[in-house]
């Protein structure tokens, strides 16, 4: 009989079909990873959801540092659409944070035939004296690499001129495969010219820093909450609520959370190598997860007072949810959902919605790496492609006179086994036989999915939103979380369990086909289901 | 673009070109779009219109890499081409091009051409080539140049079959269908291009399509060749990307570009147009005018109180300030993101005829804006509503002005392609939600406006009630209406040219004795009773001393209307004393006007509060609005405990200052700007300071000699004559009024403008007078002075040699008859020069003796007898004399 995958991979003829039979995988095995093909050009013409280069640098690293000037240089529309579209919400230094402004070159048509480096010195000038940022940083966007501007000199340029740190990125938005290649050209910039030239140092031992952390509807401030309340001290944030002195300083703190794998994994490494700072693989997403990362880090620092603090905050924390967790477990117990986000952070709403019960039939990434499906154990075996090899590739070498290792060798190597140091397990690990992963999914794909494992919610941006909407499915944006949230850590997994609780049961659901219709208003069995839900609820 | 910036896009009021591209498309049916160039373009793109539309938004890309744009991306775009075919079976396919593809120059015909011979079985669908990168526009002119390559590229039958074409800009799909339905109404044959009404707001049925079902088909559009009128409804596109214009020039179809439907007039036009052309007006349409009208008239009175910023695409602005402007709302600040030729020509009559009415002024109608330049005009044209899309909502929520939501993209409230604004009934939604908006508004602030401006005042007056309030601990903020602050201004000497700085006194309360800047011109250790200039006091009061005194002098000087503190230091740096001695004041009475004078430093800080206290006027000090210019003028600046020098502590400085006065400016403090005229340093760049400052709202300006003062750093700068600063002062006059009166008063001067009493009341010389009142004789205060002054009229500076009427200057002297010393030179024209500049009517001789007021006795060659009778009325002795200087003086000043 026909599998699933078969049955979503149908649709494509010949050479489609060869690319992407091989993106999309159904587990054989329970909690067993299976190769899949990941970063790699998309199909031209499929309705991916991927995003560009630019997109990655821009939007996602360095547009969340609050007291920069992220200048887009370029024609009006890319600064346009990263105008503060993700909801990483920043605390605003001094009552003011440069995330809420959006800075362009606005270049036209006679910039694009004579250049546009002119404009971009006055641009660099103007944000300087008006804004007095900490750091401009100029993005490059497509036609800026194809005319040629020199933003390498203009940086230069402006840093001697004003003396604020100006860094230009070459993140123009038809380089490497999706926004991943920009995610890298950011970390690079980062590492070269910020982390290692600030001086703030934490006044505690437990210093961490916390990257890949978008604090999407506020998900850094309630994390941050959690650990403060512990006695950890937050050195810096990088992606979400960040600011440019204590990104500055990040390499003076003693521990590396990773929670989005994706983004930032490649700063996290290269401090290993450049100071020497180990790095955590942690989710703040979900209860139990949230648990297991608190101990772990707990375990690391290997404090007898601070794991006493662990347990008693954990306590405490759980006593004062303890019964809206049972409450909304007992509602969501036993439906199935489907996630797709980003590209490291289906899996932690997967942990999430386990918490509830919920199990995770459909899933993937737009733009992850094999190691973020099977591991990091897959790295090696992975062969960079041309659009890889064309992004730089920092080799930083150990800083000699910064580099410390907070735990000795075989402290190490005894905590190596035990917690996720150093390492990332990936998403298919925690999967089960049947469930299906897509890389780079597609509009078509969803649409598949949606009916042959019929998911009684979906996550997802909003560029499917309103797709699976339409076809009767609630759907949830992870992106923005529909201006709700923070859904990290123990009340922020009961805000997730409340407001996926309320989509399933809203009443339009239960009114889908009007009185004088005996039949559905959708066809098959979706309809029906969501009926079924209401039903059940009422 | 904002004005402080010449390159910087600072929130931009526009999205890309092939946005509005691709959003067309969406009106043609059975249409798929590509975007040939990077993936991040489409995602974008989908991103944006998804959250407008809340609808499935389907575009693909075909994923250009950078091999691609060596290359080329003719594989890419073959391949996604059919993909999309394969994936979506569309009737027509639009490909809209990018930056990117624009850039390494693609030929998108030619790939086309390519595609069509590859893939023979692909011929039947329609695929058209769309030149939209993003740098040629905004989406406004992305979407006509889609529609600009539907009509060019579709082949038209041209027998003719008695349709019009009508043609429609970025307007909702709830607009749209009612287009549809007025078309149907008036019994027209049509075509429209585009239909967006269905595929970008469906409903929820049995079976999600993806591809788009609804929309004008390829089929409908091929007959637009053989139609017999076009009317397209905007007035804004470029001839050579309008379909009307195009249609004419190949078919020889005449056409109308109207303005889009909003607005009484402009719905009449094309009713009117429809009729003429054959259709017919229903009673139920006529109906709807009627409603609209009577709507109109109810809510007229209303709507007078609105002052729009109306943004977004061109011809949806027109629209609404069509609407505005027959409802008696004043689109006061006018802007669209588009570099728009036309824009300010065909808006400027109709918003200023419109602002005629309400003698509103200063409108402002700009192209090519950003956000930034858009706050400008509103807080230059104090506007009371928005009208645009959600991007307004930082500006709206900064500024506290609410925001009617219309346009794209609306993206922080839901419902944004159901708006409605055209027709009858689009309009009379739109006008509710702004009528309603503004009542709103009014009836919120109301009750607190009209208790302060009226009642306020009438309780004041008791003291028992007024001390009963600051008892129970209510708040003692206070804030006066517009009007009444215009009425403070008439009776402020400094703020007016007019007979104010005459008739009104005013005392200045050196209750600010710190400062933190050092101007190189200040020296404030410098106490002298004689000596008359800023920065200057004998002596520092604390608020209740200030108290006394202005009980002291009020008593003696019942014209008295101000007070004003002007230091010695920062009014600012002293701010609790400050504030004390105002709310003292206040307290006493409350009809006191206050001003102050500040460096500005401290404003982003206290302007609030100041406002708060009740103080209605602010005088600062900017002398440069150049970091790099201000850097030569002041030392060093003292800031949240550090001390800055050089072009950071200018910047610092500079940057509060215009903070400062913009947000006086925006709560209708009237506020003065002070400029030190300083050879060789800002001479030239004072005409920038005074455009700047007018800008921000500043009304008046004061250009001001340097008084150079020994020991200060600019001991040595040359001095500016009488003749190059009245003529600095009419260069700028052209831009913002010139205060010409201004006599750099004392820290602690007292009495009108031209007559300075202070000496009168001064701690020791009070003292005095109580003794010598309780022992029951007022002595003059002259007389308790130890030395004498005396003025003398010399024109060689050695001999008195002037007759008394003819002295330009005078020269001022104090000897106690022994000792002699010379004091300072007078000009007798220093400060005024007639009617022509200071419309009063002083005379020669008035002014004479106002010069030396403060003198126990002139000398002079001769003197006539008018002048003598009245100095000697002002116990002034004239002495006629012949004589060296200093034998005279010595002798008249023993003989005293």
């Amino acid at each position: 009989m026909e599998t699933k995958r078969e049955k979503i991979l149908d649709t494509y003829s010949g050479l489609t079909f060869k690319n992407r039979k091989d993106h999309v995988v159904e587990l054989e095995t329970d909690h067993t990873p299976q190769e899949i093909t990941a970063n790699k050009r998309s199909v031209p013409g499929l309705m991916i959801n991927r995003g560009c280069c630019y997109a990655g640098c821009k939007g996602v690293v360095l547009g969340p540092i609050q007291d920069a000037v992220t200048l887009e240089h370029g024609p009006i529309g890319c600064g346009y659409y990263t105008w503060m579209t993700r909801r990483n919400k920043a605390r605003g230094i001094n009552g003011k944070s440069l995330i809420q402004y959006s800075f362009s070159t606005d270049l036209q048509e006679t910039d694009i035939v004579f250049g546009g480096v002119k404009k971009l010195k006055q641009a660099v000038k103007e944000a300087v004296e008006i804004f007095h940022p900490k750091a401009v940083f100029i993005c490059a966007t497509c036609p800026v690499g194809l005319i040629g501007d020199d933003i390498n000199s203009v940086a230069k340029w402006a840093k001697e001129e004003f003396g604020v740190q100006c860094i230009s990125f070459s993140c123009e938005g038809y380089k490497g495969v999706s926004q991943s290649a920009g995610h890298h050209i950011a970390n690079n910039g980062l590492m070269k010219d910020v982390i290692g030239t600030g001086t703030n140092k934490p006044t505690t031992p437990f210093s961490i820093n916390l990257l890949g952390e978008y604090n999407i509807g506020g998900d850094a401030f309630e994390t941050e909450r959690i650990l403060t309340k512990i006695g950890y001290q937050v050195v810096s944030k990088f992606t979400g609520d960040g600011v440019y002195d204590e990104i500055a300083s990040a390499h003076l703190a003693n521990l590396n959370l990773v929670q989005c794998h994706r983004s930032i994994n490649y700063i996290a490494e290269m401090m290993k190598v450049k100071y020497g700072i180990d790095w955590l693989k942690v989710n703040f997403i979900g209860i139990k997860e949230t648990i297991r990362t608190l101990r772990e880090m707990a375990a690391y620092f290997d404090d007898e007072g601070l794991k006493k603090r662990t347990e008693e905050v954990i306590t405490e924390e759980l006593t004062q949810i303890q019964g809206d967790w049972d409450y909304y477990k007992k509602k969501l117990s036993g439906k199935k959902a489907g996630i797709f986000v980003g590209g490291s952070r289906s899996h932690h709403y997967m942990d999430l919605l386990a918490d509830f019960g919920v199990e995770t039939v459909v899933t993937g990434y737009e733009f992850a790496h094999r190691d973020d499906y099977e591991g990091r154990e897959v790295i090696p075996d992975i062969k960079l492609d041309a659009d890889t090899k064309n992004i730089e590739q920092l080799s930083p070498e150990k800083d000699e006179s910064m580099y410390r290792r907070y735990i000795d060798d075989d402290t190490y190597n005894e905590l190596k086994g035990k917690i996720e140091l150093d390492y990332y397990k990936g998403m298919m690990k925690d999967m089960k036989k049947g469930s299906l992963i897509i890389d780079d999914y597609n509009e078509a794909e969803t649409e598949d999915a949606l009916s042959l494992y019929k998911p009684d919610i979906f996550y997802s941006g909003i560029k499917d939103n309103f797709m699976i909407l339409k076809s009767g499915t609630p759907a949830k944006q992870m992106h923005s979380y529909d201006y709700d949230g923070p859904y990290t850590c123990f009340k922020g997994a009961i805000n997730f369990a409340h407001d996926t609780f309320d989509e399933v049961n809203a009443p339009a659901w239960k009114l889908l086909t009007p009185p004088w219709n005996t039949e559905p208003t959708l066809e098959g069995s979706l309809g029906n289901s969501a009926i079924e839900r209401g039903e059940q609820h009422a | 673009m904002g004005m402080n910036v010449t390159e910087l896009n600072v929130n931009p009021c526009k999205c890309c070109t092939p946005l509005g591209a691709v959003t067309a498309l969406y009106g043609i049916k059975k249409c798929m779009s590509i975007l040939h160039g990077s993936q991040g373009c489409s995602t974008y793109i989908r991103r944006h219109m998804a959250t407008h539309y809340n609808e499935p938004i389907d575009i693909a890309s075909s994923s250009m890499t950078e091999q691609g744009t060596v290359f080329g991306g003719e594989q890419n775009l073959i391949k996604g081409l059919e993909n999309l075919i394969q994936q979506y079976h569309p009737e027509v396919i639009g490909v809209a091009t990018t930056c990117l593809a624009e850039t390494i120059g693609e030929d998108i015909s030619g790939i086309i051409d390519h595609f069509y011979q590859s893939h023979e079985m692909c011929r039947n669908v329609k695929i058209i080539p769309i030149s939209s990168p993003s740098y040629a526009g905004t989406q406004f002119e992305g979407f006509f140049r889609a529609l600009y390559g539907i009509v060019t590229h579709v082949e038209m039958d041209t027998a003719p079959n008695g349709k019009i074409n009508i043609i429609t800009g970025p307007i909702t799909p709830a607009d749209t269908r009612w287009l549809k339905i007025l078309l149907d109404a008036m019994k027209i044959q049509y075509i429209l291009l585009p239909d967006v009404s269905e595929n970008l707001d469906g409903g929820h049925g049995i079976q999600y399509d993806r591809l788009p079902q609804g929309g004008t088909s390829v089929d409908d559009i091929a007959h637009m060749g053989g139609a017999r009128y076009t009317i397209e409804l905007g007035t804004f596109v470029g001839e050579e990307w309008s379909p009307a214009v195009y249609l004419q020039q190949q078919f020889g179809i005449p056409y109308s570009r109207l303005d889009v439907p909003c607005g009484l007039q402009a719905v009449d036009s094309l009713l009117n147009k429809l009729r003429e052309l054959g259709g017919t007006i229903p009673t139920s349409i006529q109906k709807e005018r009627e409603r609209f009208l009577d709507a109109m008239i109810d809510s007229h009175k209303y709507s007078a109180l609105g002052r729009a910023a109306i943004f977004g695409e061109p011809d949806f602005v027109k629209g609404v300030v069509n609407l505005c402007c027959e409802n008696g709302i004043i689109p006061t600040a006018v802007i669209t993101g588009s570099v728009c030729k036309g824009f300010e020509e065909q808006l400027r009559p109709l918003a200023e005829k419109a602002a005629g009415v309400q003698f509103v002024e200063n409108i402002q109608i700009k192209s090519d804006m950003d956000f930034a330049g858009l706050e400008e005009c509103m807080v230059k044209t104090h506007a009371n509503i928005m009208i645009g899309n959600s991007d307004g909502r930082r500006v709206s929520r900064k500024l506290t002005v609410p925001l009617i939501r219309f346009g794209f993209p609306i993206h922080d409230i839901v419902g944004g392609q159901r708006l409605r604004m055209l027709g009858y009934e689009g309009s009379l939604v739109l006008l509710d939600r702004i009528v309603n908006t503004l009542l709103l508004q009014r009836n919120k602030s109301f009750r607190q406006d009209m208790y302060d401006a009226y009642y306020l005042p009438l309780v004041q007056n008791e003291p028992a009630v007024e001390s009963a309030a600051a008892g129970k601990g209510m708040k003692v903020a206070v804030s006066y209406a517009e009007k009444d602050i215009k009425k403070r201004t008439q009776e402020h000497p400094c703020f007016t040219c007019g007979s104010g700085k005459q008739k009104y006194a005013r005392m200045h309360l050196p209750v600010a004795p710190k400062c933190n800047i050092q101007c190189n011109y200040c020296l404030r250790n410098y106490d002298c009773p004689n000596e008359s200039r800023p920065g200057v006091t004998t002596e520092i009061l604390t608020p209740e001393e200030c108290l006394n005194k202005f009980k002291q002098v009020k008593k003696m000087m019942p014209n008295l209307t101000v007070v004003g503190i002007a230091g010695p230091g920062d009014a600012l740096a002293n701010f609790e004393e400050v504030s004390k001695a105002v709310m003292l004041i206040r307290q006493e009475d409350p009809t006191i006007t206050f001003c102050l004078s500040t460096n500005g430093l401290m404003l982003p800080v206290y302007a609030q509060r100041l406002i708060d206290l009740g103080v209605t006027h602010v005088t600062l000090t900017i002398n440069a609005v150049d970091p790099k210019i201000g850097a030569q003028i002041y030392d060093h600046v003292t800031y949240m405990g550090v001390t800055y020098t050089g072009e950071s502590a200018a910047g610092i400085l500079l940057g509060n200052q215009l903070s400062g006065l913009t947000y006086l400016a925006e709560h209708h403090i009237v506020c003065k700007v002070n400029i030190v005229m300083l050879k060789g340093i800002n001479e030239h760049h004072i005409e920038t300071v005074v455009k700047k400052v007018k800008e921000l709202g500043a009304q008046i300006t004061n250009i001001m000699q340097l008084i150079p003062v020994k020991g200060s750093a600019f001991e040595q700068l040359p001095l500016v004559s009488n003749f190059e600063i009245m003529e600095m002062r009419k260069t700028c006059g052209v831009y913002l009024e010139q205060m010409m009166h201004c006599r750099q008063c004392r820290a602690d001067a007292i009495g009108t403008l031209d007559n300075d009493v202070s000496i009168l009341y001064r701690k020791e010389v009070l003292a005095a007078q109580q003794k010598a009142s309780e022992a029951g004789e007022v002595q003059k205060h002259k007389n308790t002075c130890l030395k004498k002054r005396l003025a003398v009229a010399t024109k060689n500076g050695m001999w008195i040699d002037q007759h008394f009427g003819q002295a330009k200057e005078f020269y001022i002297y104090e000897s106690d008859g022994t000792e002699i010393r010379f004091v300072e030179r007078r000009n007798v024209n220093k400060y005024c020069y007639g009617k022509e500049n200071c419309g009063e009517k002083t005379d020669r001789m008035t002014r004479i003796i106002d010069t030396i007021h403060d003198c126990d006795a002139v000398l002079s060659l001769r003197i006539g007898n008018a002048p003598l009778t009245e100095l000697q009325s002002k116990g002034i002795m004239a002495i006629a004399t012949y004589d060296d200087i200093e034998h005279a003086v010595k002798k008249a000043a023993a003989g005293l």
